[in-house]
């Protein structure tokens, strides 16, 4: 078992939390302060939410003799990132109301909303739970968000298999009536037995834990970079089972070589028999709620258990838990990894529009109102919302006889052109959210990398590349949100206005990068591209994806 | 009769005396003679043909000895009060049964059987009694009021650099005239230095009642004949200016830091200034009447060009009614009787030409000085002085304007520097190191306590302290947090509650808060803390006195009375002072 002897705070945090109740309440009521008490900000956490403050505004504030200006942000839990078009409207109006008004699609299919001050939160969650929409869990050390392939006309089965996204977000659920209770007003509990909880105990897990299903041959949402990642198989257009691999995680810290990025390591496989694939499922959890190091959260990571017990230890435990053996992994094949921009249609004969949307940004700007464009749509009931793991979203489950309707819309929004005009690495590129919220931000991404490709654009051009689809991904720390990791190049910050450079990583997400060069500026970052994209044109063996070009050229550190 | 030298003395003295002065001399000397046993009338009425005035002389030199008076006393800052006290004791010392009581205290229907009554009333606002004689001043007010058998006297404080000098105390002195009271000793009318004046006219009352103060009154009554050098003025030089309030507040409110050379001051002082006018406006104010802005002319005694008058010295910006009043006769137009500034007066009814501009330079009223209370500690802050000034902001049909002092204060940049004088207000002021202190300062009511909490953190005060903080917006308007954070957490402050009244749909100020804690601060009145109130004096103050009346009640399961009396009590014993406006 874990060694339990050195806890880490946070573990100490939990267990005396009161099933993750904490002084949150006492917190809450403090008048002179705006922040909570710190033990209440690991706790806040499991409720969907993170205490973060304006870094831009530290200095100015700290001046004018005013603590720092803290807010939280409200993450929801949305297995599989699907909306109906309801759930979209109060959302656009929460966000105009209680945050800093900007809509934010994370990597795990999901919403975002920063700026909340503390005595709106209790507001913006009520109002999400009138419209069925809860943030539990979404943050701390828990199951996180459950993604899902994005795309319904990827397969025929997409509906079926994407139900498990919420089932397994259910069965992960901690049993604790904390949410309600805190920001509901939910009456108290009288008899605690409700809200036992077998499976987290009153310590939860060492670390996060992610789960994400896959459904061949598109692998939008990087399945492989899950705790616990899941492959449906089908064959003869049938569910068969799902290929379970465990381990995945980006996670890092510079300078600290016990920390590494690493892909799932498939196990083995589960038939599409429900009782057996959530045995299973759960009691990988348990594994690691076990045996997972509590002493130092930078190594509590599944990943980082599995590398210390090896993979046929944890089989052999997990078919002691769960009483069966897995079955040999199937074959199955990813080809690609990204969103169907535009106009798509499924077996079914629905349409659906994938917009262009930088970074998962949804906001009004001078140049695209897209905020209003996707109120109005949400407004005539004709689509639904499906969130992607690329910071985009789908306009979903559109009738033939409705889709005029949603094309004007996106018409009169330029919403077309918008998407139309946008690059193809513009379209593939991801960055995470960094300053000025993020606090542990070391450099911008999200605010930076839009101007970067800007300038990679005409680098692009200038060697005859504009169509290639490259995928950049950029990340203010080596945490790896924006899943730098895993893309052809990416940039991983490292102190303000400099990166570290990875390359080599596949068109598919099943390989991941290697550093190529550190702490690169602007500039030398532009050069070390003229470069590469001047030597991958003159030397790319045709149909060569960038990746594969560079690791073939072994362009990274050895 | 006198020689040359002592002519000339006395003459220059006449002189340089006002007409106040001379018919307090006439009746000092009458006073001076009788002691040394002399006929009185004979002095007296020489001095009175130079004073025109033999009536006092002549009451007070036939006054018998007697045994009872009554000193009652008027004050805001408490000078009014120190000054009475002192009478008191000297007069007991004279073997004269001596009563003294505060005017807020005093029970009205014992005015009648009154036969010496003394009162030492000070001026506030623009001409009004202190607050806590409003009560008594407006009881004299109401005609049919008889006093056949008062004899009495009052001693007025004020301040020259205020447009009504004195006003209060000259009211209060015709009122009981006109109720058929008797004037004993004549108003003494003092400016911010009133120690020894003030001292040789009660002296002289002394004498009047018949028991000499001995030669010792001598030397005390020169120093009285020598014109009031005025208040100290300090030279003050900014170190800093940040506006306290963040973006996207609807207010400014700016911290001062000012360094200056040994500055007498303590926590509960303020600063008074007095503001310039702006040089846009005086320029056309000169252009539109075409007065020669290097013209000198005599004001006051005082002999200025027009030019700096009308740019350091008087009120142009926003006059009150009775300049405007008088400006109407000058030009000789109605005018409606409301406050609106010369330029726009001199627009729609001009002057005639430059002469009758001079005629109306003598109606114009001082600028009054904009006092800000202190919020640094002389302990804490060595050296320094801080202020914590609200940009006044208002509308005038529509147009967003600033006020004069506030905004001039508000623009000041690092290394310029401005002259001040400090205001005392010794009845604002901490108690005994070990009392716990109940501070109620919302807004810039915050900025007296600021000066309290680093003083007590500085001297290691014991007592306890709790504030009541309150303003707009928490993110916004949360004046001095960090350093209030600071002392909640070192235990300085042992409680501090805010009210922000924006941030949700229903308003909430402090006086909410504190009914929130009724139990809790009525446990700490029991047990003796001291309860101060600063910022706004309506509606804030008003409010608080409110909520103070229900916690004695509701806590103290006390009838309405009852509460009154207990919070009265806490008033005269200096555990309930306001610092409001
Ligand atoms: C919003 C999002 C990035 C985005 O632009 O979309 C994000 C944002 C943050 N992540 Fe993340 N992570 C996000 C996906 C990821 C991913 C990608 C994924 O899961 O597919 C990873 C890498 C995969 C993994 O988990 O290893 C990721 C690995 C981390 C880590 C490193 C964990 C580790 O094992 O070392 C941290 C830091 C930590 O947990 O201590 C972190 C922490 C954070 C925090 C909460 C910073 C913090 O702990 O205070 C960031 C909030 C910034 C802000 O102001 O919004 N985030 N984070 C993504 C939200 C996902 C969601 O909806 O749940
Ligand atoms: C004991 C005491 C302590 C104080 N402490 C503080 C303190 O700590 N901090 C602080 O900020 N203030 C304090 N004040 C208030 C301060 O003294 C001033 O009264 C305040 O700053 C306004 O002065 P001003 O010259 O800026 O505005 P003014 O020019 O005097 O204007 C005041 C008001 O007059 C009216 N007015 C003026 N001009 C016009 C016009 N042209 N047309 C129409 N209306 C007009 C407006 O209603 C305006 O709000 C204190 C006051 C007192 C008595
Ligand atoms: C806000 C304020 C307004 C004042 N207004 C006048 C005034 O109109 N006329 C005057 O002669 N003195 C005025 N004064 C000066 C006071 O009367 C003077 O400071 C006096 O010494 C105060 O005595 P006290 O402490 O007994 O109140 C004013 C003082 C303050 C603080
Ligand atoms: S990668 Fe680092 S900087 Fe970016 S959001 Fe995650 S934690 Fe913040």
């Amino acid at each position: 078992m874990s060694d339990n002897k050195n806890l880490s705070p946070v573990e100490r945090i939990k267990q005396k939390s009161d099933a993750l109740r904490g002084t949150l309440q006492e917190s809450l009521q403090n008048e002179t302060t705006g922040a909570i008490a710190d033990d209440d900000t690991a706790l806040v956490k499991f409720h969907g939410m993170y205490m973060q403050d304006d870094r831009d505004r530290r200095e100015e504030r700290a001046e004018k003799k005013l603590e720092r200006l803290f807010s939280f942000m409200v993450r929801l839990r949305v297995p599989g990132g699907f909306f109906t078009p309801e759930q979209w409207i109060a959302t656009h109006h929460v966000a105009g109301e209680n945050t800093t008004g900007v809509i934010k699609i994370t990597t795990r299919q999901t919403i975002q909303l920063h700026g909340i001050l503390r005595n709106k939160i209790k507001p913006t969650l009520k109002s999400f739970s009138q419209v069925h929409l809860d943030s539990i869990a979404a943050c701390g050390d828990v199951n996180r968000n459950v993604t899902c392939a994005a795309h319904p006309s990827e397969s025929e089965l997409h509906a079926e298999v994407h139900a498990y996204a919420a089932r397994i977000s259910k069965l992960l659920l901690p049993k604790t009536r904390a949410f309600y209770e805190i920001w509901l007003d939910e009456e108290k509990l009288t008899d605690k037995k409700e809200e036992e909880d077998p499976l987290y105990q009153d310590r939860y897990l060492p670390r996060k834990f992610k789960v994400g299903i896959g459904i061949p041959p598109n692998n939008d949402l990087d399945v492989f970079t899950n705790d616990l990642a899941l492959i449906a198989i089908i064959e003869k257009g049938k569910l068969i089972g799902f290929n379970v691999a465990i381990g995945g995680g980006l996670g890092a810290t510079h300078g600290n070589a016990e920390t590494y990025p690493r892909l799932a390591s498939i196990i083995g496989f589960v038939p599409a028999d429900d009782e057996k694939l959530f045995k299973t499922i759960y009691e990988i959890v348990t594994i690691q709620r076990d045996y997972g190091n509590r002493s130092d959260r930078k190594l509590a990571r599944l990943k980082y258990t599995v590398d210390k017990y090896g993979t046929d230890w944890y089989k052999t435990e997990l078919a002691k838990r769960t009483g069966f053996a897995l079955g040999d992994p199937r074959p199955y094949v990813f080809t690609d990894r990204k969103d169907h921009y535009g106009w798509q249609q499924n077996h079914k004969g629905l349409w659906y529009y994938t917009p262009f949307i930088e970074n998962g940004r949804i906001l009004d700007d001078e140049k695209l109102a897209l905020k209003t464009a996707l109120l109005e749509i949400a407004q005539t009931g004709k689509a639904n919302f499906r969130f992607t793991c690329n910071q985009n979203l789908i306009l979903a489950d559109i009738l033939e006889k409705d889709k005029a309707a949603i094309q004007q819309l996106l018409e009169k929004y330029k919403i077309i052109e918008h998407t139309d005009a946008a690059s193809a690495i513009r379209k593939n590129a991801i960055a995470c959210v960094a300053l000025p919220t993020c606090p542990l931000a070391l450099a911008e991404a999200q605010r930076y990398l839009p101007d970067l490709i800007g300038k990679i654009e005409t680098i692009l051009v200038k060697h005859e590349l504009t169509p290639e689809n490259i995928i950049i991904r950029m990340t203010g720390c080596p945490n790896g949100c924006g899943r730098p990791y895993a893309a052809e190049i990416g940039f991983v910050g490292t102190s303000p206005g400099h990166y570290n450079m990875h390359l080599a990583g596949d068109h598919e997400g099943t390989r991941l990068n290697r550093i190529y060069k550190e702490n690169l500026d602007e500039t030398a970052i532009l050069k070390e591209l003229d470069l590469l994209f001047w030597l991958y044109k003159k030397e790319r063996i045709t149909g060569e994806t960038f990746g594969d070009f560079a690791l073939r050229q072994k362009y990274y550190k050895a | 009769m006198l020689n040359t030298p002592k002519l000339n003395l006395m003459q220059e003295l006449i002189a340089g005396s006002s007409r106040e002065e001379l018919i307090w001399l006439s009746g000092y000397l009458a006073g001076v003679v009788a002691a040394q046993g002399h006929p009185a009338a004979a002095a007296g009425q020489v001095l009175a043909q130079i004073a025109s005035a033999a009536a006092p002389v002549a009451e007070s030199a036939a006054t018998p000895s007697i045994n009872k008076i009554t000193i009652a006393y008027g004050t805001e800052t408490g000078n009014s009060k120190k000054l009475a006290s002192d009478f008191a004791a000297k007069a007991k010392k004279k073997g004269i049964n001596a009563k003294l009581v505060g005017l807020e205290t005093y029970r009205l229907n014992d005015l009648p059987k009154e036969e010496y009554f003394f009162t030492v009333i000070s001026t506030q606002g623009d001409g009004e009694p202190p607050a806590a004689a409003k009560k008594f001043y407006d009881h004299i007010h109401q005609n049919g009021l008889k006093l056949e058998k008062l004899k009495y006297g009052v001693l007025a404080l004020g301040d020259t650099s205020y447009p009504l000098f004195c006003k209060a105390g000259e009211d209060v002195d015709q009122q009981l005239q006109k109720a058929g009271g008797q004037r004993i000793a004549s108003l003494e009318k003092c400016d911010t230095d009133y120690e020894s004046q003030a001292v040789g006219w009660f002296d002289h009352i002394l004498q009047q009642l018949g028991t000499s103060t001995g030669p010792s009154a001598a030397p005390n009554g020169a120093s009285v004949i020598a014109k009031p050098t005025g208040k100290k003025i300090y030279t003050g030089t900014v170190v800093a200016n940040i506006n306290l309030n963040d973006r996207g507040s609807s207010k400014q409110t700016h911290h001062l830091e000012i360094v200056a050379e040994e500055v007498d001051y303590q926590p509960g002082d303020s600063l008074g200034l007095v503001p310039e006018n702006p040089a846009l406006m005086v320029e056309t104010v000169l252009g539109l009447t075409g007065v020669d802005a290097d013209r000198k002319i005599t004001i006051r005694q005082e002999e200025h060009k027009i030019g700096h008058l009308l740019r350091k010295k008087l009120n142009i910006v926003y006059l009150p009614e009775r300049v405007v009043k008088k400006y109407a006769a000058i030009v000789q137009q109605d005018i409606p009787e409301t406050r609106i500034g010369l330029l726009d007066l001199l627009k729609i009814y001009p002057v005639r030409d430059a002469a009758q501009f001079h005629e109306v330079m003598a109606i114009l009223e001082p600028t009054a000085p904009r006092l800000y209370s202190i919020s640094s500690s002389p302990e804490a802050h060595g050296g320094e002085i801080h202020l914590t000034v609200a940009k006044d902001k208002f509308a005038v049909n529509g147009e967003i304007k600033h006020g004069l002092c506030s905004d001039q204060l508000s623009l000041l940049a690092p290394d310029q520097t401005f002259e001040f004088y400090i205001h005392k207000n010794s009845q604002f002021r901490l108690p005994a190191p070990e009392k716990d202190v109940i501070m109620i300062g919302p807004g810039t009511g915050v900025a007296p306590f600021r000066s309290f909490l680093a003083q007590r953190d500085s001297t290691g005060a014991s007592g306890r302290n709790w504030l009541f903080f309150g303003d707009q917006h928490f993110t916004t308007d949360f004046l001095y947090q960090t350093e209030l954070q600071n002392w909640l957490q070192t235990g300085v402050l042992t409680k501090l509650n805010t009210a922000f009244s924006r941030d949700q749909a229903e308003k909430v100020y402090v006086q909410h808060k504190m009914l929130r804690e009724s139990a809790e601060l009525f446990r700490w009145l029991e047990a003796g803390a001291y309860v101060y109130v600063c910022g706004a004096k309506e509606p804030m103050s008003v409010d608080v006195d409110v909520a103070l009346l229900h916690i004695i009640q509701k806590e103290g399961k006390k009838p309405l009375a009852q509460a009154e009396a207990y919070l009265d009590e806490l008033k005269e014993s200096g555990r309930y002072v306001k610092d409001v406006y």
